[in-house]
């Protein structure tokens, strides 16, 4: 890796290219295929690519960002779904669609092809059962870190408490609940302000 | 009709999706266990989601499509799941100007949903019993992710790697 001296380092981190849906698909599948981990880690990454190709500004960015958040579906979805048709149109929101899902795809195919072949190993096995030993852990620290980052008040406590409550008793109905709680808890933030 | 069944458990998924992958995992989990697969079989299929790149829930749903039908199921479930999101976004996108949506409550009103769903995940992805090994597991991931910036990726395949060799001590 290279160095870039600090003298250029400048122009050279500001390198404009023109938006066309064919850079996009690119850099967003470059992007899907090298960083690992959740959506929040992977949009700072983008947003960062775009301004770098001086294609948006960081606060439009991250403007465009929290009004993905609103959208069901993988934020790194939404949020390059957003942003692409913003910089580029119709065809730059299909090019940022595929360049989101095809990378996984093509990966997953592959891992389940080779999944196929040693899935039946004792040692895959084993392996398999290792990792998937820590999902619930991973769910916790998930949950911890999204409760602590929020301002809780009564009105939020009671809402998450209650719908966690139906949710855990009637598990099958747990779209319905989530739709219909949704919407209740809007209206009911739109019609009772506290 | 595998496929069907399939592209509608995962369109059903695409419409509740919010507020990141953990939530959605416990919806995923509600759809096809124990019909499809067993619990132990599922939390594997979420580890490997996780440390393959891209999104978890899109992960997810191309391992389930492609173990009930091979890739035309993967195909399907990743195309189901995110068209409910991508005709949400176009449609907003076209007719914004006439959606009286209040976007702050709006985002109040998704953040209890979504809290509520990862409480949810948590709470049926639990060990169902007593035996301290995937406790311990699951404990240990929780500090490691949470109190410290470790990548959780590095924390599945370590435990992965680490249940491997244990399974070779004599």
């Amino acid at each position: 890796m290279k160095i870039p001296s600090r003298k250029n380092g400048a122009k050279k981190t500001t390198k404009k290219t023109e938006p066309t849906p064919f850079r996009i698909f690119l850099t967003l599948a470059q992007i899907n295929t090298l960083t690992l981990g959740g959506g929040y880690v992977i949009v700072p990454v983008i947003g960062n690519s775009f301004k770098k190709q001086g294609w948006i500004d960081e606060e439009e960015f991250y403007r465009i960002f929290s009004r993905a958040q609103v959208f069901p579906g993988p934020i790194a979805l939404s949020t390059s779904f957003l942003c692409s048709y913003k910089i580029a149109g119709v065809k730059g929101a299909i090019a940022a669609v595929l360049g989101v899902v095809l990378p996984p795809f093509i990966a997953l195919i592959l891992v389940g092809g080779f999944i196929s072949l040693y899935g039946d190993t004792e040692l895959f096995k084993r392996f398999l059962k290792g990792a998937g030993a820590v999902v619930p852990g991973l769910v916790g620290s998930m949950l911890w870190k999204t409760a602590k980052n929020r301002k809780w008040t009564t009105r939020a406590l009671i809402e998450v408490g209650l719908l966690t409550i139906l949710l855990v008793l009637f598990p099958s109905a747990a779209f319905f609940i989530l739709i219909g709680g949704i919407v209740f808890i809007y209206l009911g933030r739109l019609i009772w302000k506290s | 009709m595998e496929i069907l069944k399939i592209s509608l458990a995962f369109f059903k998924i695409g419409i509740v999706a919010f507020g990141g992958g953990w939530s959605v995992v416990g919806l995923i989990k509600q759809e096809i266990v124990p019909s499809w697969m067993s619990v132990d079989a599922f939390s594997s299929l979420i580890a490997i989601a996780q440390s393959t790149p891209g999104p978890i829930a899109l992960n997810a749903a191309t391992l389930v499509g492609w173990q009930k039908a091979g890739f035309f199921g993967a195909l399907a479930a990743t195309f189901s799941v995110i068209a409910f999101p991508l005709l949400a976004m176009s449609l907003t996108l076209a007719f914004s100007r006439y959606i009286p949506i209040k976007k702050d409550l709006a985002d109040e009103s998704l953040r209890s949903g979504s809290m509520a769903m990862i409480i949810m995940t948590l709470w049926t992805l639990l060990p169902q019993n007593t035996i301290p090994m995937p406790w311990m597991f699951a404990l240990a991931s929780f500090c490691l992710t949470a109190f410290t910036q470790i990548n959780g990726v590095w924390v599945i395949l370590g435990s992965g790697a680490i249940n491997m060799l244990l399974g070779l001590l004599p």
